[in-house]
């Protein structure tokens, strides 16, 4: 089998793994272990494995993602984001969808702010989602506008897809 | 079943014990960040080796968390195929994939365990303040035994279902 076969098989094999409700991260991990065990030879593949989880697990720039999950729970059992939100929907609750436009604010100038779209989705998850929650707004419009607040305002650096998309599913 | 039971009840109390030790490095994460960060911008005294301490903390907090983020539920997977599946069909997949999963961890427990050798024979430190790395790596490799024990009592009890139903 050709590499490109290889890489063709191992992506049909990650879907039917995330099909069969296995944790993506985990999936993913497997089908890779495999996939070079495969390509190459089962010694390597095994000491990559050890490598890439320890050199992953202690990724400076993937610190930002659990240090602003703490600040957005901080916030969220605080109380701020409830008082931010009363005040956002006295604002704009009379439009349709005002809480959604106040997220999308808030996000962007959030994003601008740190410049992460993951640590965004992360802190504004935390805050704006209850909140939609209990004004009765759906989880797909809510989590719509996190994403698309944080994503299109964003001035600097930006997360890998697997990240982003890790967390809006988590929110859920 | 009574000893799946007892079982799970076990790798709720040893994940809960690991869970404390992630969030201690969650804490270190962030009090090293926040002095690192006054240090600088105030006094203009930086914390030495805050970077090393701080990935070495997350490689902590994010380790000794999974168990416990799995028995919660809460890692990140498709569930609109499976639920829709009759029952014991669900559970023949939950026992495929809890034997995937338990095999994986396996591994890995093996492969960190000698990567922690590796490294305490290279005598591996971190860049700026030194500290050994080879605790670490061990300190990991026993992170995920809890995962490999929350695996296999899934897998035991998707088993258990399989048969029974």
């Amino acid at each position: 089998m050709s590499p490109v076969t290889a890489g063709v098989v191992g992506i049909g094999l990650l879907l039917v793994l995330f099909l069969l409700r296995m944790p993506v991260g985990f999936a993913m991990g497997f089908v890779g272990v495999i996939g070079f065990a495969y390509l190459s030879d089962p010694g390597p593949a095994l000491s990559l494995l050890a490598q890439d989880i320890f050199e992953q697990f202690s990724s400076y720039p993937l610190s930002v993602i659990p240090m602003f999950i703490l600040m957005g729970t901080f916030a969220f059992a605080s109380g701020i984001s409830q008082r931010l939100y009363k005040t956002a929907y006295a604002w704009v609750g009379q439009l349709r969808g005002g809480l959604t436009i106040a997220t999308v604010l808030a996000c962007a100038g959030f994003a601008a702010i740190c410049g992460s779209t993951a640590a965004t989705a992360a802190t504004m998850g935390k805050i704006a989602l209850p909140e939609m929650r209990k004004y009765k707004y759906s989880d797909q419009l809510s989590l719509g506008a996190i994403a698309a607040g944080g994503n299109y305002f964003v001035t600097g650096q930006t997360a890998p897809a697997r990240d982003k998309s890790r967390i809006y599913i988590k929110e859920l | 079943m009574a000893f799946l039971e007892k079982f799970e009840s076990f790798n709720r109390r040893l994940s809960g014990w690991f869970e404390w030790m992630g969030l201690a490095g969650l804490l270190v994460m962030m009090v090293v960040t926040c002095l690192d960060v006054f240090g600088a911008k105030l006094f203009r005294h930086p914390v030495l080796g805050a970077l090393d301490i701080v990935v070495l903390a997350q490689l902590v907090a994010v380790s000794f968390s999974i168990a416990c983020a799995l028995i919660l539920g809460m890692h990140v997977s498709v569930e609109f195929f499976v639920t829709r599946l009759p029952l014991r069909i669900q559970a023949l997949v939950e026992m495929v994939v809890s034997f995937f999963c338990l095999t994986f961890f396996v591994l890995i427990v093996w492969r960190l365990s000698m990567y922690g050798y590796s490294l305490q024979i290279g005598g591996e430190v971190s860049a700026t303040i030194r500290i050994p790395l080879y605790p670490f790596a061990y300190g990991v490799a026993f992170a995920a035994i809890p995962v490999c024990l929350v695996f296999l009592a899934n897998l035991l009890k998707s088993i258990d279902s399989v048969v029974k139903k």
